[in-house]
């Protein structure tokens, strides 16, 4: 079961919410995407990273990922 | 969508103090670690201070690392041009460059920002839009140029995250934004609370009302004014709205208070991506609830520019959560901004506060525009004077009432201190887009100056 930042039993919509951040960062680690898929994926990582950022279940910077 | 909520983030605005603090400590730990492992400031910083990231165990450790200021920042610039060591990656890592809005005449802070740090500062507008009741049926109107000042960029993508009908009003003369803001149909206008008046003011002459006009909200920010109750009472009237005060700054490249709709005299923290300690403003005790201090800011936000205990310069009183009743576990700044630890002017042995004189003056709606002057004569006995300007076309006789009125408030809130109050001409006295500057100093000038 995971929790968030505060040790919480997280709901099923920030387990989902998490899967979607962490398979976003994945995607945009690989070197392989087109100029449109990185940048897209590159948007949707962002926008997942401030989610899970607001509701204290993660919370790390993007740099390496080149976000 | 649970557009009905009042908070923007239910989950971390009502948050008991307890969870908050464990919140900004477990953030902080992070932190810490990020910075200690990239930047090149920290790094020196924290070696010479002898901290090590292992040693923050609770919030009050954060006081175990030194505070940064913004001298430490300047030279930093110019040590490695032109971003200094604080950032943790250059140019190649960001997508947006601004800079301070160089009102000061000093060098400028430069900033870089990443995509994911860019989306996080607009989402800290979302926070003070949403608690003040902007809503995606809303049509906004940026009043703002739109330049290399950070100034309302945040709030433009705010609108657009929310899902409001945005307008960007830029490059545009005030007489089009007026003509603008009625033409689209504007329901929430952004300015600075000088602007704002200056927008009222234009549309007075263009005989057009603002309070018949479909704004409802006022978005005021880059000045203490918006929480000055006499400036925000005036901006309120004239436009038939309501007003609510927000600010930011460039060093953290957003707004980290707002004022929520209950309009409690103050402005709630957004302390789950912020630490804001208020201490001595000089030295570094903390200061409690009630008293005025300095403002040190911790931001959770920037990851290119880890920001650590940045000593602000400005000055507040903070109030528990309480003092507001919207249900938000965030503490307040009662009346906002306060000023600048260094605005105070000693005028013959008396304090004179730019924010108090200001309140005097929006006394007074028929005040069009003002400016402190402060001179020292060949006696060296310094002067203090209150140069105004009326419409072109207000009588002499309602002039010569302000001027006696003025003056004698003027001494009453400074210990009798005489204010020599003049009229200047019409349109000599600078008008502000941005940040106002009406103190003008000139005791270290040459006469004549």
């Amino acid at each position: 079961m995971a929790t968030d930042l505060l040790g919480q039993t997280t709901t099923a919509t920030e387990d989902e919410l998490l899967d979607l951040y962490r398979r976003c960062t994945a995607l945009l680690a690989r070197d392989d995407l087109d100029p449109c898929v990185h940048a897209g994926v590159r948007v949707a990582t962002v926008g997942l990273a401030t989610v899970v950022n607001d509701l204290g279940l993660d919370y790390e910077h993007l740099i390496d990922l080149g976000a | 969508m649970a557009d009905v909520a009042p908070f923007w983030n239910p989950k971390t605005e009502t948050l008991p103090r307890d969870q908050l603090e464990a919140l900004q400590l477990a953030k902080l730990r992070r932190l810490v670690d990020w910075a200690a492992a990239r930047s090149p400031f920290y790094q020196r910083s924290f070696a010479q201070a002898g901290f090590a990231p292992e040693q923050l165990r609770s919030l009050d450790d954060l006081r175990r690392l030194p505070m940064l200021t913004r001298e430490e920042w300047m030279a930093s610039q110019a040590e490695r041009p032109p971003f200094g060591t604080l950032p943790v990656a250059g140019r190649e890592a960001a997508i947006r460059f601004h800079t301070t809005s160089g009102t000061t005449g000093r060098e400028p802070i430069r900033v870089l920002d990443s995509a994911k740090d860019w989306a996080w500062q607009s989402e800290m507008w979302c926070y003070g839009l949403w608690g003040f009741g902007v809503r995606p049926d809303d049509t906004a109107y940026v009043a703002f140029g739109y330049g290399s000042f950070i100034g309302f960029w945040g709030l433009h993508y705010a609108m657009e995250k929310i899902g409001a009908l945005n307008v960007p009003g830029g490059a545009q003369t005030t007489e089009n934004r007026v003509k603008q803001i009625l033409d689209f149909g504007a329901t929430v206008v952004a300015s600075t609370p000088t602007y704002a008046i200056r927008l009222a003011q234009e549309a007075g002459r263009l005989g057009v009302d603002l309070a018949a006009s479909p704004v409802q909200r006022l978005i005021l920010s880059g000045e203490p004014a918006g929480s000055i109750p006499q400036t925000k009472a005036l901006i309120e009237r004239l436009w038939g709205s309501v007003a609510g005060d927000t600010a930011g700054m460039t060093e953290i490249g957003t707004i980290m208070i707002f004022e929520c709709s209950r309009q409690p005299g103050g402005t709630h923290i957004i302390e789950d991506h912020f630490i804001e300690e208020v201490v001595d403003p000089t030295g570094d005790a903390p200061v409690g609830y009630g008293e005025q201090g300095e403002r040190v800011v911790t931001s959770f936000g920037r990851g290119i520019i880890p920001l650590l205990r940045y000593r602000t310069a400005d000055l507040v009183c903070k109030v528990p959560a309480a003092r507001c009743d919207c249900g938000r576990g965030f503490d307040l700044y009662e009346g906002g901004i306060l000023g600048r630890v260094d605005d105070m002017k000693l005028v013959r042995g008396t304090n004179v506060y730019p924010r108090a004189v200001e309140a005097i003056v929006r006394e007074y709606p028929v005040v069009e525009e003002f400016q402190l002057r402060l001179t020292r004569g060949d006696d060296l006995l310094d002067r203090i004077a209150l140069r105004v300007e009326l419409p072109p076309d207000a009588a002499d006789a309602t002039w010569a009432e302000l001027r006696e009125q003025l003056a004698k408030d003027l001494a009453a809130a400074h210990e009798g201190l005489r204010f020599e109050v003049e009229r200047a001409a019409t349109g000599e006295l600078p008008r502000f887009e941005l940040k106002a500057r009406r103190t003008v100093d000139l005791r270290d000038k040459p006469a004549g100056a």
